[in-house]
């Protein structure tokens, strides 16, 4: 019997996925990823005929929220198919081997699929004191990355860790996080922010990437436009509350039991890129903001780092008070002695008057 | 650090600070200065000099009814920027959150909406007395580069307000910074050019309403 | 005194006095421009916006539609002095080379400005939205002109006169011989140099020169109720031309005139002539530069009209005429008098038909602040003038009332030069003219 690998078609047919919820599956997916109409037959096709992508997931500086938000599911999900789709051979939380026999597997398919290969990364890299912050069996963040990354076809820094730098990068940032963009620069990386990540976003760009062979189409900041092409404030069912002026100014006040507007509660919806106020959380049930709490821009680099979660939009960021403080007694030191030069001139042309009389 | 953070965090903190500081040193200056005592009896029933200052600090916005008709284009265009830009900062609600933030003070906003219409309204009212200072003999002998500056200090964020809350011109995190940042420059500016009148108004005016009303003349 | 008319504006020019080298010249002005600088001055000179309402009030502009009359523009040389040496910045100013110092080029092009386009009538201060008293920061800036040496020919002769014989009208010698005269031309006592007496009446150049008849008028309202009262060689001239020109020595020195005269004959009240500036500099700065509280009461003879009147002191007959009333600058907008003219001329029985600008606000004659003797500016007075008989003619009244003697000068020079037949008449003399038994 020849050896057939088998495409991704054959593997669901195996599994008793019939065409017609594969079809299903190509649509709502082409429909998440903002593709017109005519491309969702496209996609469909290229999907079927797809191989197993091999997915290697590496985990540094994070919290497993990002593989959480992926695996979080009703079953059957779009996210849990997407594991038919790929071959996931390394990721800490889901994978059956440990310790060197997990170490073995990452480097077996690093070589077996050398320039085809996935690289996920989720969490930041720690660079302070020769990255040894984070170190997995025996290897630093830093090498295990450039080792692994090396022979990759593309990266996705998924979590805004990986993205931007996240939550470790905070101030004072005692362990020198930094982005996977920072570390990679000779391989193509989309970033998919997020704290956590909506799981359709990751899903999605995977599932682009395996049916069209290529990335879509990405922001300045590498972010698929497709999910992280709007803001929260855009997409927002409280906005006219917001045109209105309308805002709660307490958690549990009148207003915020009438569901108006967060902004006074801190929402960074108008600067935060996200899908959340659309496609929702948790299959479309809801989001931070329909919950009652405003947005507090997970997916948009520093978010630690803006001030506090609770502070709105227009306020400033820093504690002003010291700093006013020590200006306004210089300023009316400086005051007083400009006042004393102005006299002591005009005491010194008095004399000079009578000099002169 | 993205240019909204910057605006956010030190660019404001700087500027507050060189507005303090500039603020207060140009009023110490100049209230340290020597001061001249009125040694002349005042008229019989002049009213006391506080109250003579106080008055004059009021019936001095608007002009006698003799320059009324000379004047109307400056009093009213005048009243109209500065009502608006009265509701505009004060009746706004993320600019009383701003507010509330530096000095703990806070009142109810005013429907933004409403807001938005008025900046539109101040935002011309504005352009007109631009026009005005190129165009009229008097102001443009008047006039030198610092109220020129002093215009556009006091336009660019009434403009940048208004295409940020339209989200005009570039992405909206963008506008939001460039907003705050020329508040940061007009902070900046204030002390150094004409819109300390801002402040100065009430002691200018106060001065001569303490001189004249001490003659018993009705200014 | 009078000028003749003319129509071509004059070629701009200045005029210079005493030898001191051009350096010397703007040094000495700009040290006295610094030293103007009290709290009330640099909040002033803080507070222009530039909002150009200072031209709407000036009559020179409005004859004019010329901006360079514009009022604070008149204070240009003053600002940069101010900005330069005694405001908050000045150090930074001076370090950085902000602003410039005054070249003597531009000082001496600036008299011009200053002394002819200029009455500081205070009419610019009444609009001025930020309370600016641009008159007054005239007359301060006036300090530094004289100090150095750049004020109107003419004006400069007058304070020479008035530094010699304390008067630029008439030495203190001749004072005898006039009240003398006048006092037999019109049947009326006029007591002079006398050691004791309760009142120390002055007068003005008008009352020493043009109307004399004002000095009889005067006494005979005195004779009447009875008072102690003398004129005085040590001091007889209230118009001080120091405030006038400039000239702080002077103006100093013509108060103490004043004040020590009365003083020594133990007068307790002086009594002002029909003269403007002789209010400004006597009532209300004269303690400063005396240094102290006067020891004299300054009462103008408006008031003292006013209150003789009121009291019942002297009554009046009625004139059944409609008048109109010029409030002279310096005793209404700047004095406070407004209320008192008008109760005079009530008592006078007038129907008066108030001018369209009236009062506080009414139009300055165009002579005060020394234009009037200012030869280089009669062709701006006669613009003014102009401005004001229009006005006049405008209420149809009958008569014509001022209580200025400069003022009544300077109308009665621009109805010669027009050809106008209105008189302009004088409080006191139609109070005294219509004296009831």
């Amino acid at each position: 019997m020849s050896e057939r690998i088998l495409c991704v078609g054959d593997l669901l047919r195996q599994r008793g996925v019939s065409r017609r919820d594969f079809l299903q599956y190509t649509s709502v997916m082409a429909s998440l990823l903002a593709l017109p109409p005519s491309a969702a037959p496209a996609l469909a096709e290229g999907l079927a005929k797809a191989r197993r992508q091999a997915v290697i997931w590496l985990s540094f500086q994070e919290c497993t929220g990002c593989i959480e938000s992926l695996t979080r599911s009703f079953s059957p999900s779009l996210e849990d198919l997407i594991f038919d789709f790929i071959s996931l051979d390394y990721q800490h939380a889901l994978q059956a081997a440990s310790g060197e026999a997990a170490e073995a597997a990452r480097r077996q398919s690093m070589k077996d699929n050398a320039g085809k290969y996935i690289v996920v990364v989720d969490g930041s890299v720690p660079t302070a004191d020769g990255g040894v912050y984070s170190c997995i069996a025996g290897q630093s963040n830093i090498d295990m990355l450039a080792e692994t990354v090396a022979d990759a076809a593309a990266v996705v820094a998924v979590g805004t860790c990986a993205a931007f730098g996240g939550l470790p990068q905070a101030h004072p940032n005692p362990t020198g996080a930094v982005s996977i963009s920072t570390l990679v620069k000779n391989k193509p990386v989309v970033n998919i922010p997020g704290c956590p990540p909506m799981p359709q976003a990751m899903a999605g760009t995977l599932v682009h990437l395996l049916s069209f062979g290529k990335l879509p189409e990405l922001d300045p900041l590498n972010r698929p436009r497709a999910f992280f092409g709007e803001t929260i404030h855009d997409r927002c069912y409280r906005r006219p509350f917001y045109e209105k002026g309308m805002f709660a100014k307490s958690f549990d006040d009148e207003g915020a039991r009438q569901g108006w507007c967060l902004y006074e509660l801190g929402c960074k919806g108008p600067v935060t890129y996200n899908a959340c106020a659309s496609q929702k959380w948790n299959g479309g049930v809801s989001f931070p903001i329909q919950s009652g709490h405003g947005c507090i821009g997970c997916s948009e680099a520093g978010f630690w780092d803006r001030g506090g979660l609770y502070q709105p939009l227009s306020a400033g960021t820093t504690d002003m008070g010291k700093v006013i403080g020590i200006a306004a007694v210089a300023g009316v030191a400086l005051g007083a002695g400009s006042a004393a030069i102005a006299r002591k001139r005009q005491a010194d042309y008095a004399a000079t008057d009578k000099k002169e009389a | 650090m993205d240019l909204l953070d910057f605006a956010r965090g030190p660019a404001l903190q700087v500027a507050l600070a060189v507005f303090v500081l500039g603020t207060l040193w140009r009023l110490a200056g100049v209230l340290l200065l020597p001061r001249l005592r009125d040694l002349s009896p005042a008229r019989e029933g002049a009213p006391a000099p506080l109250a003579g200052a106080l008055r004059i600090i009021v019936r001095r916005m608007w002009p006698r009814p003799e320059f009324a008709q000379a004047t109307m284009f400056m009093t009213i265009n005048s009243w109209i920027f500065h009502v608006g830009l009265a509701v505009v900062v004060f009746g706004l609600a993320p600019h009383i959150l701003f507010i509330r933030n530096l000095l703990g003070l806070h009142w109810p906003a005013l429907p933004s909406n409403l807001v938005y219409g008025v900046g539109v309204v101040t935002l011309a009212s504005l352009v007109a007395v631009l026009v005005r200072r190129l165009r009229h003999p008097v102001m443009r002998l008047l006039s030198h580069a610092g109220d020129y500056i002093s215009w556009l200090m006091t336009a660019l964020p009434v403009a940048t307000g208004l295409l940020a809350t339209a989200h005009i011109g570039a992405r909206y995190e963008t506008l939001l910074a460039l907003h705050i940042l020329s508040i940061a420059a007009l902070l900046v500016w204030f002390p150094f050019g004409k819109l300390m009148h801002a402040l100065l108004f009430a002691f200018s005016r106060g001065a001569t309403g303490i001189r004249f009303s001490h003659r018993g003349v009705e200014v | 005194m009078n000028a003749p008319a003319s129509t071509t504006l004059p070629k701009p020019n200045f005029d210079r006095q005493g030898e001191q080298g051009y350096q010397e010249r703007v040094d000495a002005a700009m040290r006295s421009f610094v030293r103007e600088f009290g709290v009330t001055a640099a909040l002033h000179m803080e507070s222009c916006v530039r909002c150009g309402l200072c031209a709407e009030a000036c009559h020179f502009y409005i004859a004019t539609r010329d901006p360079k009359y514009t009022p604070v523009h008149k204070l240009e040389l003053f600002r940069r002095a101010y900005f330069r040496e005694a405001s908050p910045f000045a150090p930074v100013v001076r370090a950085l080379g902000l602003v410039k110092k005054p070249t003597i080029d531009e000082l001496q092009r600036w008299q011009e400005l200053i002394y002819d386009s200029c009455t500081m009538c205070g009419r610019c201060t009444l609009v001025c939205p930020m309370g600016i008293d641009i008159a007054e920061l005239v007359k301060e800036a006036r300090h530094g002109m004289y100090k150095a040496g750049l004020i109107p020919e003419r004006l400069a002769l007058m304070d020479r006169t008035a530094r010699q014989w304390g008067s630029p009208a008439t030495p203190a010698e001749d004072l005898p011989d006039i009240l003398q005269e006048v006092s037999a031309e019109h049947g009326v006592p006029i007591p002079c140099d006398l050691a004791q007496a309760d009142i120390l009446v002055t007068a003005a150049p008008a009352e020493l020169g043009d109307h004399t008849k004002a000095l009889a008028d005067a006494a005979k309202i005195l004779n009447r109720i009875g008072v102690k009262w003398t004129m005085h060689q040590e001091g007889f001239d209230a118009s001080n031309i120091g405030f006038n020109n400039g000239d702080m020595e002077l103006q100093e020195r013509l108060t103490r005139a004043l004040v020590d005269t009365a003083v020594k004959i133990g007068a307790k009240t002086i009594l002002l002539p029909e003269c403007g500036h002789a209010y400004g500099a006597a009532r209300w700065e004269a303690a400063k530069w005396y240094g102290a509280a006067l020891p004299v009461r300054i009462i103008h003879m408006t008031e003292f009209l006013d209150e003789l009147l009121a009291s019942g002191q002297i009554r009046v007959n009625k004139i059944a005429d409609s008048a109109t009333f010029h409030d002279p600058c310096q005793i209404v907008r700047r004095g406070g008098l407004e209320a008192a003219a008008r109760r005079v001329l009530a008592a006078l029985g007038f129907e008066l038909i108030e001018l369209q600008d009236a009062g506080v606000s009414g139009f300055c004659c165009g002579g005060g602040g020394g234009v009037v003797s200012n030869i280089r500016a009669t062709p701006l007075r006669a613009k003014v003038f102009e401005m004001k008989k229009a006005q006049v003619e405008a209420t149809g009244a009958k008569r014509f009332v001022t209580s200025c003697g400069q003022c009544r000068i300077t109308l009665e020079q621009g109805a010669k030069n027009t050809h106008w037949t209105k008189k302009t008449e004088s409080l006191l003399e139609l109070v005294a003219d219509n004296l009831a038994q």
